[in-house]
């Protein structure tokens, strides 16, 4: 029994390579391999929702049926306590033989291009080291944050955002599986919120469910809330506003209240900046790119998330301060959010 | 945890005779109480200068409780915003005669409080107040010299309290110890009082800490106490922050007692409230600091403890300093780290919710900032939904084996367990983990 399986994304996610939505010339190209047993390591890349994950899911599947548990080790990098752990589980997984068909285990290692390139190094090795009995599939958002000795040693599959029809279409589909209603208006605010984002689609139609029994735009809209938080557009707000003690209560809260990630934290901002949402001159969003970069840098080589973002936030109050932002005022919260 | 009265509160002296060792402070206060008395102050106003802990608010309410007045505590923005002026100086005495008291005292406490640049209309009001008001005023502040209070200190009269001596403080504990039916060590005593470093409130709260329910107190029980560490985190932070000259910043890592693991929560809390008044220092100390964490990061990783002089020479001497770096008390105003306190509040709720999140990365094949970021908003969302609820509470209790409770404080929610809102969720109050 599992909780995920009340999560849509989840519920509805494929298990099959044919059942992948879009994505026809990587799933030809994969369906060979696993057709011949002849599976090189892979790479996938590209943005989020796009299929990624699922892709290395139904392969599993293909190879091993039922038993692809076993025979899967699945790895998120920014979870696993540094390389050293990595190895220590990749070890431990690949001294046992694979069960079934495959002559090999598979090791699915996410967001491997969060990873130090001294980290990257160490996995190349890991790859050539247990070349034998595992085969590893990487996943990652950018190809360029992945060294090239593994780019060189992985065959490459670019994921591109899904179109249009296809994420509508997936999403009428659930809905009336679900018995939700929704009318074309809705469908349509949901692909503008998530664009070719699959994941964050479905996300949203099921926020939009738990929200009203009829789902409009405006429900939509005021779903969006819930999933992308207001709390970091209300951040960074105060933070160019100049306050910083309120700015940093707002901080914590995320941090140690809803437990999200330093990491996390700070791409949010940067998302929230640069998109518009919240309003600043262009030429701030440079400083805010060139700030942003800056402290993912010390965040990843840093100890403490607290003393990094603590930065991030005064670096803002100095722009909020050269740009005269500090009239702008904290968002008002929409009624549903928590 | 039985709710229990602060032994400050309790044993904080209600007459100026239980006030100890300040008998000049008390003589000057007397005559000038007088004078307003005689309808003729020589100053209307008078400053209670001290550093923290030695008792001025003490002293203030003494006088007042001894000559029956009532004491109204007013802060800067009630007098900028005038909201509360005419109440106060507007006043009659009727209520007085009302309740038996013979007039007002106002008290404006901690001046230092008040930031030069952003309440300079507040400071103007009150010194505008001083002239105007028919009550006696009296302001505490750490320090009277600093040069904001210029035109202050022409208004009051400054009566400065002395720091209280070690004998003092301990005769204060031995009557608290007596009077609590508490044995207590000498020596045990006398390390409270030595780490208090003359701050009466500091003492006895160490002593309430130690002490509380035991019959008997002895050396020992006071050295496992955290005050002394903090206190030198006091110290070691005053200096650093006071610091001029890189050296005189960087001396506080040669300490014996230094211990920069800690150091960094401290100043991480410290540097916003004591730069509040200058966002360059601000951001210049906590990019330091920043890069100190950097070096530190690297020195853990790698082993390389030859980085550690960097690292140490960032978290102080690139804390004092720093670009426009305001003007400082000379007793500055510090905190104990208030991240080490929510960690504390928010451990069980933590501990509940991480368990939720790491089962759920799990099944949901992504992160756990993933899970934190997108899904948890879903899931109290859902929680909150008909169409959802039952489902999803009656799973996450059983998978997880959690009480209803323990499942709304995983997810951040209460109520839940009553009837939803038609047509949607009720709005949740996320439960009061902090402030």
């Amino acid at each position: 029994m599992s909780i995920a399986e009340l999560i849509w994304v989840e519920k509805y996610r494929p298990s099959r390579i044919d059942e992948i939505i879009d994505q026809e010339e990587v799933k030809e190209r994969i369906k060979r391999f696993v057709k011949t047993g002849n599976m090189p390591h892979l790479l996938f890349y590209g943005p989020p929702g796009t299929g990624k994950t699922t892709m290395a899911l139904a392969i599993a599947h293909e190879l091993y049926g039922d038993s692809w548990r076993e025979n899967v080790l699945e790895l998120n990098a920014s979870d696993e306590r540094g390389i050293t752990t990595i190895r220590e589980r990749v070890k431990e997984f690949a001294r046992t033989a694979p069960m079934g068909k495959a002559p090999y285990k598979l090791i699915i290692l996410d967001e491997a291009d969060n990873m130090t390139s001294d980290a990257q190094q160490a996995l190349r090795r890991m790859m050539e080291m247990y070349a034998n009995v595992t085969r590893f599939i990487l996943l990652a958002n950018y190809l360029s944050g992945i060294i090239e000795p593994i780019q060189s040693r992985c065959a490459l599959f670019r994921f591109a955002p899904l179109p249009k029809d296809a994420v509508i279409a997936r999403l009428r589909e659930i809905a009336s599986r679900e018995g939700v209603k929704i009318n074309d208006e809705a469908l349509g605010a949901i692909w503008e919120i998530s664009q070719g984002d699959m994941r964050k689609a479905i996300n949203t139609l099921q926020a939009a469910a738990a929200t009203a029994k009829e789902i409009t735009p405006e429900i939509v809209y005021k779903t969006i809330g819930f999933i992308e938080p207001k709390e970091i557009i209300d951040l960074i707000n105060i933070a160019f506003s100049g306050d910083f003690v309120k700015a940093r209560d707002k901080l914590r809260a995320l941090m140690y209240e809803h437990g999200v990630s330093g990491i996390e934290i700070l791409k949010a901002v940067q998302r929230r900046i640069l998109s518009g949402e919240v309003q600043i001159p262009e030429e701030a969003k440079v400083e805010v790119a060139e700030i942003v970069a800056d402290i993912d840098y010390r965040l990843t080589e840093g100890s403490d998330e607290e003393i990094q973002l603590s930065a991030l936030l005064a670096r803002l109050m100095l722009i909020g301060k050269k740009y005269g932002l500090s009239t702008a005022k904290e968002t008002k919260a929409p009624a549903k959010r928590r | 945890m039985s709710r229990r009265i602060p032994w400050v509160e309790k044993y904080r002296p209600r007459k100026l005779s239980e006030v100890v060792n300040q008998d000049e402070a008390k003589k000057a206060l007397l005559d000038w109480i007088n004078s307003w008395e005689k309808g003729k102050p020589n100053k209307r106003a008078v400053l209670l200068a001290g550093p923290p802990g030695i008792g001025k608010t003490t002293l203030a309410y003494a006088l007042a409780n001894e000559k029956g007045y009532e004491v109204l505590e007013l802060n800067a923005s009630d007098v900028r915003t005038g909201e509360r002026i005419r109440q106060v100086i507007g006043g009659s005495m009727k209520m007085g005669s009302l309740f038996g008291f013979r007039g007002r005292i106002i008290l404006f406490d901690e001046v230092d409080g008040l930031n030069v640049r952003e309440d300079k209309g507040g400071l103007a009001a009150i010194i505008e107040l001083i002239r105007e008001s028919t009550w006696p005023i009296i302001m505490t502040a750490n320090n009277p010299w600093d040069p904001k209070f210029r035109e202050l200190r022409n208004e009051a009269e400054v009566i400065q309290l002395k720091p209280l001596n070690e004998d003092d403080i301990m005769s204060i504990l031995r009557r608290i110890c007596n009077n609590e039916g508490i044995k207590c060590e000498e020596d045990a005593l006398k390390l409270i009082a030595e780490s208090s470093g003359g701050d009466i409130r500091a003492a006895i709260n160490d002593l309430q800490a130690v002490a509380e329910g035991k019959k008997v107190v002895t050396k020992d029980d006071v050295t496992v106490t955290e005050r002394t560490h903090q206190f030198d985190m006091f110290k070691v932070l005053d200096k650093v922050f006071h610091a001029r000259r890189f050296d005189e910043a960087r001396s506080v890592t040669f300490l014996p007692s230094f211990d920069w693991e800690n150091y960094y929560p401290w100043a991480l809390d410290n540097v916003p409230s004591v730069y509040a008044k200058s966002v360059d220092a601000l951001s210049d100390a906590l990019d330091n600091l920043s890069l100190s964490d950097v070096v530190r990061g690297r020195i853990v990783k790698t082993q390389g403890w030859e980085l550690m002089p960097y690292m140490l020479e960032l978290m102080t001497a690139g804390i004092a300093l720093v670009r426009n770096k305001p003007p400082l008390a000379r007793f500055v105003r510090l905190s104990f780290p208030e991240r080490i306190r929510l960690m504390a509040r928010t451990r069980e709720s933590r501990q509940l919710r991480d368990a939720l999140i790491n089962r759920l990365r799990i099944e949901l094949h992504t992160s756990s900032s993933e899970v934190s970021l997108y899904y948890m908003p879903l899931l109290r969302l859902m929680a909150g939904s008909d169409l959802f609820k039952k489902k999803l509470l009656e799973r996450l209790m059983r998978v997880l084996g959690y009480s209803m409770d323990s499942v709304e404080r995983a997810l951040g929610i209460e109520g839940v367990g009553e009837g939803g809102e038609a047509g949607g969720g009720a709005e949740r109050k996320p439960k009061k983990g902090s402030r």
